[in-house]
């Protein structure tokens, strides 16, 4: 399934890629404009196909963890590096704590970075001012990750749906914030998955807090 | 540096896409559809290194994998597997088949050959 859905896709991106690079010759201002909502709408069909997939796979319980034994810190770093220019075009400020306790981990690395990526991102998304921050503290052999953020909030008659699938859609807010809907509902399944849990705080127009709680995998 | 590589790939779309890309960096590309006119193309060439995609015809890029591994012209030649597979467990199963290196498509095309030469140098 993912390799008949992502076949095409790889020729609708590569050759926008190609074109806006100038590499087939040059384009004039309006067409490097078209081109490159193409490509932004293309790269919008891979998210979401990536997120199908995901939970087609989790709902048919066919969703493999590969735990390996990796430097947590690094991976934040890594985190932040890609997420960082994301904040800066919004003008937000992106925060990243580690507790010093926290070194090694074994898990799904991939899987981990996935969930933050995905709740730091949303973060950025539903926030216009202020900032986007990650605290992780080593709370006996679990990790608690939080990410808390100074934007719009979710009310309280929404918070116990946020985690069911399309509920972005639903509300008709994913015309405001591009997203797939699906981004929650994955990372509370591979949080489950990995052994822990996610839980959500949130005040409207003040803030959101998400709790992911993971075992560090580690026995001392 | 100008590299001569070959591409194996049966997607006449993506073909055309990785060989416009890496040849509009100066890059020497030679093609095969198929893994069998891939590995005989490799010996009488003999290139820097394979783009090699997984879903292939007749033989599939796994088995083309390991037959270039045990070929006597071909086992020093580096292999990149270029795959939409892009499931949990399928970049281990390449690299543990000898595989240097494993890029998911869609493929970036700005960031495509850095990634390709990092897998080089390693």
């Amino acid at each position: 399934m993912s390799h008949e859905l992502r076949t095409p896709l790889n020729s609708i991106i590569g050759f926008t890629g190609i074109l806006l690079r100038g590499l087939a010759g040059p384009l004039n201002p309006e067409q490097l404009k078209q081109l490159g909502m193409a490509k932004n709408s293309a790269q919008h069909l891979l998210a979401l196909i990536n997120d199908v997939l995901d939970i087609t796979k989790i709902e048919a319980g066919e969703f493999e963890i590969f735990k390996n034994k990796y430097d947590f810190r690094k991976s934040v770093e890594f985190i932040a590096e890609s997420l960082n220019p994301l904040a800066q075009k919004k003008g937000l400020a992106m925060l990243f704590n580690v507790d010093p306790a926290i070194t090694d981990v074994y898990s799904d690395k991939r899987r981990i970075e996935q969930i933050l990526i995905n709740l730091i991102n949303n973060g950025i998304k539903f926030t216009d001012k202020g900032y986007v921050k990650l605290d992780c503290t080593l709370i006996g052999n679990d990790i608690e990750m939080k990410v808390t953020d100074s934007g719009i909030g979710i009310a309280p008659a929404d918070i116990e749906h946020i985690f069911k699938p399309f509920r972005q859609i639903d509300t008709g807010i994913s015309r405001l914030h591009e997203g797939t809907g699906l981004g929650l509902s994955i990372c509370k399944a591979l949080a489950k998955k990995l052994g822990g849990e996610i839980m959500v705080e949130s005040n409207k127009n003040i803030g959101s807090k998400f709790i992911v709680t993971l075992p560090t995998g580690l026995k001392d | 540096m100008h590299y001569k590589i070959l591409i194996i790939e049966d997607n006449e779309q993506n073909l055309y896409l990785a060989k416009f890309l890496l040849e509009s960096y100066g890059h020497v590309v030679l093609t095969a559809l198929t893994g069998i006119e891939g590995i005989k193309l490799a010996e009488s060439s003999q290139p820097d290194f394979i783009l090699l995609d997984i879903q292939l015809p007749e033989v599939n890029g796994y088995e083309i994998l390991e037959k270039c591994k045990k070929n006597k012209q071909l086992f020093n030649t580096p292999i990149i597997v270029v795959t939409s597979y892009a499931m949990a467990g399928d970049r281990e199963r390449c690299m543990s088949a000898g595989a240097n290196g494993y890029i998911e498509k869609p493929i970036n095309p700005d960031t495509f050959m850095q990634q390709i030469e990092e897998f080089l140098l390693n």
